[in-house]
């Protein structure tokens, strides 16, 4: 029984359908409740490149999704001005270092490439970027990639796509209407969802995907959020949809990332239209100085009349996660469980994360339902942990002092000590696996190395391991990833292009 | 290279179009397309695999002559040796043309073209394309309707293909072939009908195939697989 209806909902209800072959295969019934006057939140427009083994998990055509969802190629993340607040950058890319496991590569970049950025010197994929190039080509199967990618999508019309495939194909019995009261079992169980029209509503298991309002999990068992506003400041957006300048214009295939004063701007490219938004700590900025700052970003982006003609949107969150995610047989997926700022898009992984977690490990009986909650529990309470963790590196190792906002992210008490720890360890050695051992970490140790080493994060001289053959090695790895980019820049059309392209054609299933 | 003009009865009055085989005249393709209309003729000769056009990133289905670009191990100092050649190599050095133009109340239809670069245009040798008063000649009629199945099969081919791929019978494949001469050849690119995946069809979707028209020539491109014998028997008699 899943409680709402939005991007998480229909992921949940889309991945455990058709992970279970419903109504192939009997046993088991999905049904989604959804109140018809709530309308979905709408944030979200990044993913990672899980969603593409989720998508085609659920059995969705890739073509169909890019049509209908406005969707986008998104390569990676281009990061400005968040070392100095000057106009540096520095990028994030998906796809994983060349040579990554294989070589040390930090240590050979630094004494004969220091020059280079890292990313730059170790992947393809920044150079793709720059140029505006699509991770595949025309004659790329679905879901195949090139170069690593995930999307920009329309959040908006993300849910009633997945809504249509998870009804039409996948026999999830859709309710619309208002729960207006939860009756509970002597056992403290959830025994029923009560609606206005359809009267009691019965299932085994309750995925509370009700946003913000986290109606069973939050309201109904009270559960916690545990705030992680001294890390992360941020707790209000405003966000605006801004037209492309011209019908041909480039779309960009990595999120545009920039620092602001007190916050940020996230820079979206869907196919008909720009997403963008200033997310912001409302201790430090008022909303007006806030919108002012968007204003600016549009207008420089495209023109004066644009940008006067938008009406931002305004959004507030508590960014924090529930203590518990799973209580007794209800279960929370997206931001019912928890919401941070959009940094690095972790929002729709961890919904796809928590679907597929549900859906492997469906408890069979009651009675093993306590002990898949607890590896739930302990999974996720783990990858909020370590998302804040990533998140809060970003700010960590910026160097601006141009506003408070800045100086007191850097403040001790406003660290995570297991952060701190592994900052200094990451002095005299390179984030590894052995500082993320789990084996579905949601970001992993490249992601890490990206990001240190682009906010110009440089570790002691002496003290990387680094074997007799490693130099050579290394070498060739950067060869190889020049190599890679100069055949893919030739073989690859443009973001725009492909895009288009899938307008009149579909990309083929092998 | 080709300079394509629409085909009239008054300029092209006395053309002739030379129909011997011979890589003078540009038959040393390794494949060349065919239609689901014909697939019963081709399976007879050759083998039928499919290969993503790179423009369009679409399939289309191939009829398969030889195992790398310019090798037609058909094409013979006699001529080409096979009783059925494709249509779409048939029509040659004709082609349907645009959308031609649109008449009052008639809507555009589409004409027959010709590349006059093509080496089998002629003024002195082959066969007429107009007779002595401006009719067609019985050979621009065999053309005419070849040309016409092309069209229409190109669209058929369409449907066929997402019928494929709606099962997911189709498949990519990598054929490596030792030659007696100690050489070899690699063929990669192609795609073929998962056999096994065929003979797993339940009776719905068997059902389906028949009703659209697609079961006969499925399994026309699964009889045809049994020619890549007789092309690397072809490709060894040669070396």
């Amino acid at each position: 029984m899943i409680v709402g209806g939005g991007s998480a909902g229909w992921l949940a209800a889309g991945v455990i359908a058709a992970d279970h072959q419903i109504p192939r295969v009997p046993g088991l019934e999905v049904t989604l409740v959804e109140s018809p006057a709530v309308s979905p939140i709408g944030v979200g427009e990044g993913t990672w490149p899980s969603m593409r083994d989720t998508l085609r998990r659920i059995g969705v055509s890739e073509t169909d999704f890019i049509r209908e969802c406005d969707a986008a190629f998104k390569q990676g993340s281009r990061f400005a001005g968040w070392t100095d607040g000057g106009g540096e950058h520095y990028y994030h890319p998906f796809s994983l270092p060349q040579g990554y496991g294989e070589a040390n590569l930090v240590m050979p970049w630094l004494r004969e490439h220091a020059a280079v950025p890292y990313a730059e010197l170790v992947s393809f994929q920044p150079q793709l970027c720059e140029r505006g190039r699509a991770p595949k080509q025309v004659t790329t199967p679905e879901y195949a990639a090139v170069a690593n990618y995930a999307y920009h999508l329309d959040a908006g019309k993300f849910g009633p796509f997945l809504q249509r495939h998870c009804t039409a194909r996948l026999g999830v019995r859709h309710i619309v209407d208002h729960v207006t009261r939860i009756e509970s079992s002597d056992n403290g169980d959830i025994a029923a969802v009560v609606t206005a029209g359809h009267g009691r509503v019965e299932g085994d298991l309750y995925v509370d995907c009700t946003g913000f309002s986290s109606l069973l999990l939050g309201q109904h068992y009270g559960v916690p959020l545990i705030s992680v506003q001294p890390q992360l400041f941020n707790d209000s957006a405003l966000a605006v949809q801004v037209p492309y300048a011209a019908a041909d214009a480039p779309i960009a295939s990595h999120t545009i990332s920039t620092a602001c004063e007190a916050g940020w701007i996230w820079d979206i490219g869907l196919q008909t239209r720009r997403g963008v938004g200033h997310v912001y700590s409302s201790a430090h900025m008022s909303d007006t100085e806030a919108e002012r700052i968007l204003r600016d970003y549009v207008t420089a982006g495209t023109d004066a009349k644009t940008a006067a003609a938008l009406s931002p949107r305004k959004l507030s969150f508590r960014p924090g996660y529930r203590q518990t995610l799973w209580q007794r047989n209800c279960v929370a997926v997206g931001l019912a469980a928890g919401f941070v700022e959009p940094l690095e898009a972790s929002a729709l992984a961890l919904v796809e994360f928590s679907a597929a977690m549900i859906s492997d490990q469906l408890p069979a009986t009651r009675a093993l339902m306590d002990t898949v909650a607890a590896r739930f529990n302990d999974a996720f309470r783990y990858r909020w942990e370590r998302a804040i963790d990533f998140l809060k590196l970003h700010y960590l190792l910026s160097r601006r002092s141009d506003s408070p906002y800045w100086r007191e992210h850097r403040a001790s008490a406003a660290v995570q000590s297991r952060l701190a720890e592994l900052l200094e360890l990451w002095r005299y050695q390179s984030p590894s696996r052995y500082d993320f051992h789990r084996i579905e970490e949601i970001f992993p140790s490249a992601s890490y190395q990206y990001v240190l080493y682009g906010m110009g994060f440089r570790p002691e001289a002496r003290a990387l391991p680094e074997p007799v053959q490693n130099a050579a090695l290394a070498q060739r790895y950067f060869d190889e990833a020049a190599t890679l980019c100069r055949s893919m820049l030739a073989a690859l059309p443009t973001n725009r292009a492909l895009l288009n392209h899938l307008q009149s054609y579909r990309l083929q299933r092998v | 290279m080709a300079r394509h003009v629409p085909l009239n009865n008054i300029e092209h009055k006395s053309l002739r179009i030379v129909t011997t085989r011979s890589a003078a005249y540009g038959d040393d393709q390794m494949f060349a397309l065919t239609v689901p209309a014909e697939f019963r003729s081709v399976q007879s000769c050759y083998p039928i695999v499919f290969q993503k056009r790179s423009d369009t990133g679409q399939f289309q289905p191939l009829a398969l002559f030889g195992f790398q670009p310019g090798e037609n191990l058909f094409l013979t100092e006699a001529g080409w040796d096979a009783t059925y050649v494709p249509i779409s190599v048939e029509r040659l050095p004709f082609l349907i043309g645009g959308p031609g133009v649109a008449q009052a109340g008639q809507p555009a239809q589409p004409m027959i073209h010709i590349d006059l670069d093509n080496p089998r245009v002629s003024s002195t040798e082959g066969e007429a394309v107009f007779l002595e008063y401006g009719g067609s000649s019985p050979f621009l009629e065999r053309i005419s309707s070849m040309l016409g199945s092309l069209h229409e099969g190109l669209a058929a081919t369409t449907a066929f293909v997402d019928a494929l791929q709606g099962l997911d019978l189709l498949e990519s494949f990598v054929l490596d072939v030792g030659h007696k001469d100690g050489s070899s050849s690699r063929l990669a690119g192609f795609y073929t009908v998962n056999e096994e995946r065929v003979r797993a069809l339940d009776g719905a979707a068997v059902s389906k195939l028949q009703a659209q028209g697609f079961l006969e020539p499925m399994y026309m491109v699964v009889a045809s697989t049994v020619h890549f014998r007789d092309l690397i028997e072809r490709r060894n008699r040669r070396s």
